[in-house]
């Protein structure tokens, strides 16, 4: 029996070590139609629901934020403009491909000076203890392979009184909802991706992520177990989407 | 904050909405837009309680923001029902409305004042769009065709309030005139005042009459 452990990609069950490797197999597929997929799979809903991260981050200008998983940097981009040029804004990405789409987008788009690009592991934060105002992850904390650790290393360089907002997928609150929902998912997603990005399989397994990734409570439990204080959640389109937010006490 | 019960995704999405036509009316008025960069900084919190709205309402240098959810310090908090805020809008003047009307105010009144002053003064040039798409012959003849017909239209309703006022205050004689109704108050007022002086002379007498019998 092998002695090493174990965690889930998408519903299969692989060993710790190797689902960094297969999530990243999967962002450096889909980068290139990332923006596209996302308003289409959304219907462009993904923007109202980082416009509310946004106003709960309560962002002000001079502040310094760090987005984790920033992908193609929606969020950086409004934290940037909210920041000014007396603030500080990180997008973090472990995936290469998804860093250079998110940095050459930025840059074309003429942000810069306030605006830096790291290539890191949510789990083990490259940055000094109480760095931030603010840390924000959207649709990334389902990726990481050790949620607990990544959640600790966000408080860690979180300035006190600094806040974590999660948006992430999550469970739909409504049974009739949640029927739709499934279906939608695991057909109409799965389709669409070989139809666009010419790649069921990538978002086939981001059907079945979001299915494994842990229910409101549980992850409001997960951010109270990190350290986080006040912490809440706010359900967003029945459920299908949940802000966490926790602060640094 | 939203009201209760409505998902937030609603109340973004509404908001989202209003926050890109105010910015697009405002790039109509490049004066308008210079005047409210002046306010960057401050947050107005506007509390509708029918129907129960709250929005905070930012301008920047650049754009407008609108709010459903704020943290920080806040410059101007109002509060009233949705009748109060369109008295307020549409008021001349905004002080004598903030003072005497039913809207609950906190904080600074001058920012809201200037703010209320500077949507007032909104003058939208509607041609710049138009000849963007139309090209400068016909959009410039088109602008100004809505401008004519805008104006005889302004005209026609500053018209028709001002013979509707006549009417009833003249004709019909169903209310008085502003003028009649703020002298008669003017005299209830001096009348009152001369009724207190009055009284306390007479309190006066009184006591000096009680010492003058002791």
């Amino acid at each position: 029996m092998s002695d090493k452990r174990t965690t889930h990609f998408g519903y299969r069950e692989v060993d710790e070590d190797a689902k960094a490797g297969l999530v990243a197999n999967v962002f450096h597929s889909v980068a290139g139609r990332y923006d596209l997929m996302n308003d289409l799979m959304s219907g462009g809903i993904h923007r109202i629901w980082k416009r509310f991260t946004i106003e709960l981050s309560a962002v002000r200008t001079g502040q310094s934020v760090l987005d984790i998983a920033g992908g193609t940097g929606d969020l950086a981009a409004k934290f940037a403009d909210i920041v000014g040029p007396t603030g500080r804004v990180v997008l973090a990405d472990i995936n290469e491909s998804m860093l250079n789409v998110g940095r050459d987008k930025l840059l074309d788009h003429g942000y810069q000076g306030n605006l830096e690009f790291v290539q890191a592991d949510a789990q083990y934060l490259p940055f000094p203890d109480d760095s931030f105002d603010c840390v924000s992850i959207a649709f990334g904390l389902r990726n990481v392979t050790d949620k607990a650790l990544a959640l600790r290393s966000m408080l860690r360089v979180l300035k006190p009184g600094g806040r974590l907002l999660v948006l992430e997928f999550s469970k739909p609150v409504n049974p009739l909802l949640e029927k739709a929902y499934d279906g939608y998912s695991f057909r109409v997603l799965p389709f669409m991706g070989r139809l666009v990005a010419g790649d069921s399989d990538s978002y086939q397994y981001l059907a079945e992520s979001i299915r494994m990734h842990p229910d409101q409570d549980t992850l409001l439990g997960m951010l109270e177990d990190a350290g986080f204080v006040n912490c809440e959640y706010h359900n967003l389109t029945g459920g299908v989407v949940a802000l966490h937010r926790g602060f640094k006490a | 904050m939203a009201p209760a019960g409505l998902d937030p995704t609603l109340t973004t999405a509404a908001l989202a909405a209003l926050e890109a036509a105010l910015n697009r009316a405002l790039a109509l008025d490049p004066a308008g837009q210079r005047q409210l960069a002046g306010l960057a900084g401050r947050t107005f919190a506007i509390e509708c309680t029918s129907p129960v709205v709250h929005v905070y309402l930012q301008p920047g240098a650049e754009r407008t923001r609108l709010l459903g959810y704020y943290d920080g310090p806040v410059t101007t908090r109002v509060r009233g029902s949705a009748a109060d805020f369109a008295q307020l809008a549409g008021a001349s003047d905004p002080a004598a409305t903030l003072i005497n009307g039913n809207l609950v105010l906190q904080g600074d009144s001058a920012p809201l004042i200037e703010l209320q002053g500077i949507i007032g003064r909104l003058d939208l040039d509607w041609e710049a769009p138009l000849v963007n798409v139309l090209g400068d012959v016909a959009g410039h003849q088109l602008a100004q065709f809505l401008r004519a017909g805008f104006s005889a239209g302004t005209a026609a309703s500053s018209s028709l309030l001002r013979q509707l006022e006549e009417f009833i205050h003249e004709e019909a004689r169903l209310t008085p005139p502003r003028l009649e109704v703020e002298d008669f108050y003017g005299d209830v007022q001096a009348l009152q005042q001369r009724v207190e002086r009055l009284q306390s002379r007479l309190e006066r007498l009184r006591k000096r009459i009680r010492s003058a019998g002791q």
